[in-house]
């Protein structure tokens, strides 16, 4: 990530002819989802061959007075650029818009996104079409988001909000004064259980991870907070021999969390456990009574049925008539004896 | 136990990009409690026998949101589904879907996203996924695209609780014969020996990432420091601010370790209870339907006997004998009710079932961690 500890705070560039609300001149603070990042991402591995980079559309819902904006999704849109022109699909643009609203119709546009982070005259052009008024984010700005996906270095994402500059008018189209503002990749908790599968590939060759039961899933937490607590116990063992340096600070962070283990009777936590294990393992073999119970009925009612039923006695002494009848006669030698009571 | 998947099925695991599990937690999350269905995008590798899904988006009619904009709100619509319950998980086969998932793949192919569906994902809560709807969705599914498609279920409540719990389903290709002929009497039943849990086999899953992914992953946690030695904080509250430290999205993930039984085991028995509800409703279905049936049998017997004796009567007095295989268009025998429903209750049965018995492993192991850690002098 780009080195993000400090901003240099300029007002935000008004639009012009915003009289009725007052627009505030803080400047927007963005936050990104992370699978709006991964979609970036996967397009990014997927751009053709002689083209350097590729963009798309953000969408996300904006703050009631415009400083807030969350990227929650985005899709790509086909261009392609030469040294003299860019072209951008618009059409596609629209109508993706139009599909993903009808998805999703709270993601409103917001930017767009390109894959590399250079910004020139092009980058302008863009910018400015998005921002227009009618199919643009008017008068809210178009927020700007790059991501350098070149291999073999790290991945630095920006995040820009422009206003217009020139010098002449006819230069206004494809200049732009882009200003960067900070932005943060929020991970929300629902997705922390996915990102530590997604993260558990990162580790291995094939770039893959099976998915894991719950039991290897326990397995897994429990080698890495024993590997905490080696750490955490090699490092005071270390400062009790001298070998390093001591920080009153950590000490009194490592009391106050052991001091959170609760301190209870012996007996409580014998009574309380043998409580809850009962209730777990009653529980189980009480889904499995069930279980054994319905599959049970199931095989009775289509067993009884062959019999002519327990409730249709006098269907067993007709000999003509159901063509069902006649087969059942033939199965009914089967030994299946039991009228069972269902 | 699951059917096993058979050893020459062209399909034998499902490879799932990160992109894709990102999207359906996103999605099924935010629309919890409605179930959310969406279409998946991919392509199949024949050569591993693998089906790999590389991106996925949401149905419009799962959103609850989009009542206004339903487009399958025209009651002569085959799929007309009244309440927005069953709007949302009849989603994967309504005509408006279909036209759906067919212009966004048209639209993802021209940049390079495959262009394949290969099955639609569904989430649910603590396991209660097996209905019709479902069924009637994979049966869909698999009659347009054969072998590739897979249903990828995603269990919001028991993600919550620690592990991603993701799991990828298919239908056995018996239930689908006997699916195509439409009836599930006893004895077409019975012909078959189709057992519940016989209709979805399930297929591991795996989770693949790209190149470029992996790096950005390498990166996330931190850029590792370049001075050599360590500064220590000097305050408690430098050790809460200190960012690297307080939100780190890749520090493991402990959740799991939280001890919580009883709201798992209520939720569980709540919805065993609903299940074990519908049943009795199918058995006393099936009970009318016999009990009717015997009725209407009885009634014929004794029809026949009065025609047989009208006949013997004629035959004396020199008359014609009146047909006896009138009664065919005279009393109409009541047709089987589909048992369908109830296999279907069965298995999902057998999935509460099974949820509780992973459960209890943890959850005991637990248990008796927790244990040695309170009660002094035990095993340490």
């Amino acid at each position: 990530m780009a080195d993000d500890d400090s901003f240099l705070h300029l007002a935000r560039p008004l639009n012009p002819a915003t009289i009725a609300s007052q627009p505030s001149t803080a400047p927007l603070t963005v936050t990104i989802q992370p699978q709006a990042l991964f979609s970036i991402l996967d397009h990014a591995s997927r751009k053709p061959q002689d083209q350097d980079r590729v963009i798309g559309t953000l969408l996300g819902v904006r703050s009631e007075d415009g400083t807030e904006v969350e990227v929650r999704n985005c899709y790509a849109v086909p261009h392609t650029e030469t040294t003299e022109q860019v072209e951008v699909d618009m059409d596609y643009q629209k109508h993706m818009l139009q599909l993903h609203l009808r998805a999703n119709p709270k993601e409103i546009l917001v930017g767009w996104y390109a894959t590399s982070s250079e910004l020139n005259t092009f980058s302008a052009l863009i910018q400015n079409f998005y921002s227009q008024q009618g199919d643009g984010t008017w008068p809210h700005p178009a927020v700007h988001l790059t991501l350098s996906t070149v291999p073999g270095k790290d991945i630095e994402s920006r995040t820009y909000i422009s206003a217009p500059i020139g010098v002449t008018p006819e230069r206004a189209a494809d200049s732009c004064l882009f200003i960067p503002v900070p932005h943060e990749i929020k991970y929300g908790e629902a997705e922390k259980s996915g990102l530590e599968m997604i993260a558990g590939a990162k580790d291995r060759e094939d770039r893959s991870q099976m998915l894991q039961v719950d039991v290897e899933s326990l397995e897994r937490a429990i080698e890495q907070v024993l590997e905490l607590l080696n750490r955490v116990s090699n490092y005071v063992n270390e400062v009790l021999d001298e070998e390093a340096e001591p920080s009153s600070a950590l000490g009194q962070f490592l009391m106050n969390t052991l001091s959170l283990a609760p301190k209870v009777e012996p007996a409580d936590v014998e009574r309380d456990f043998n409580n809850h294990v009962q209730d777990v393992l009653l529980v189980s073999y009480l889904a499995n009574t069930i279980r054994t119970q319905i599959d049970l009925s199931n095989r009775l009612a289509t067993a009884a049925l062959t019999m002519g039923g327990e409730g249709a006695p006098s269907t067993a002494g007709t000999g003509d008539g159901q063509k069902s009848n006649q087969n059942q006669r033939r199965t009914a030698g089967r030994g299946q004896n039991r009228s069972g009571d269902q | 136990m699951a059917a096993v998947l058979p050893a020459d099925a062209p399909v034998r695991q499902v490879q799932l990009s990160a992109l894709v599990v990102m999207r359906l937690i996103k999605h099924s999350t935010q629309i919890f409690p409605t179930p959310a269905t969406g279409c998946l995008v991919g392509m199949e590798q024949p050569k591993t026998a693998t089906l790999e899904i590389t991106n996925s988006f949401p149905f419009p009619a799962s959103n609850p949101d989009n009542t206004a904009s339903v487009t399958t709100s025209n009651p002569m619509d085959p799929y007309h589904q009244a309440d927005q319950l069953a709007l949302a998980l009849a989603a994967p086969r309504a005509k408006g879907s279909v036209s759906y998932q067919n212009e966004m793949i048209k639209y993802l192919r021209e940049v390079n996203v495959d262009a394949q569906g290969v099955g639609w994902y569904v989430s649910c809560s603590m396991g209660n996924f097996v209905n019709a709807a479902f069924v009637e969705n994979q049966v869909f599914y698999q009659r347009a695209t054969g072998e590739q498609s897979c249903v990828l279920v995603f269990d919001v409540g028991r993600s919550s609780q620690g592990s991603l719990n993701l799991k990828a389903y298919r239908l056995s290709k018996s239930f689908m014969e006997a699916h195509k002929e439409g009836k599930f009497t006893s004895e077409s039943i019975q012909k078959s020996s189709l057992r519940y849990q016989d209709i979805l086999i399930e297929l591991p899953l795996k989770i693949h990432n790209s190149h470029l992914l992996t790096s950005y992953l390498h990166q996330l946690p931190n850029i590792p420091t370049t001075t050599d030695s360590l500064t220590l904080p000097t305050t408690i509250a430098e050790i809460h601010r200190n960012p690297s430290l307080a939100s780190n999205p890749l520090t493991p993930n402990l959740d799991n370790l939280d001890l919580s039984i009883d709201p798992f085991l209520e939720k569980t028995l709540d919805q065993l209870l609903e299940s074990i509800e519908s049943h009795q409703t199918e058995q006393n279905n099936a009970q009318y339907y016999q009990r009717s049936l015997a009725r209407e049998q009885a009634k014929v017997k004794t029809w026949k006997e009065k025609r047989a004796s009208e006949n013997v009567l004629r035959v004396q007095q020199k008359q014609t004998p009146l047909p006896e295989d009138e009664w065919t268009k005279l009393f109409k025998l009541p047709t089987e009710p589909s048992r369908l429903e109830a296999m279907l209750v069965g298995r999902q049965v057998e999935q509460y079932a099974r949820q509780i018995d992973g459960f209890a492993g943890t959850v005991t192991g637990k248990m008796f961690g927790v244990r040695g850690g309170l009660v002094p002098g035990e095993g340490l």
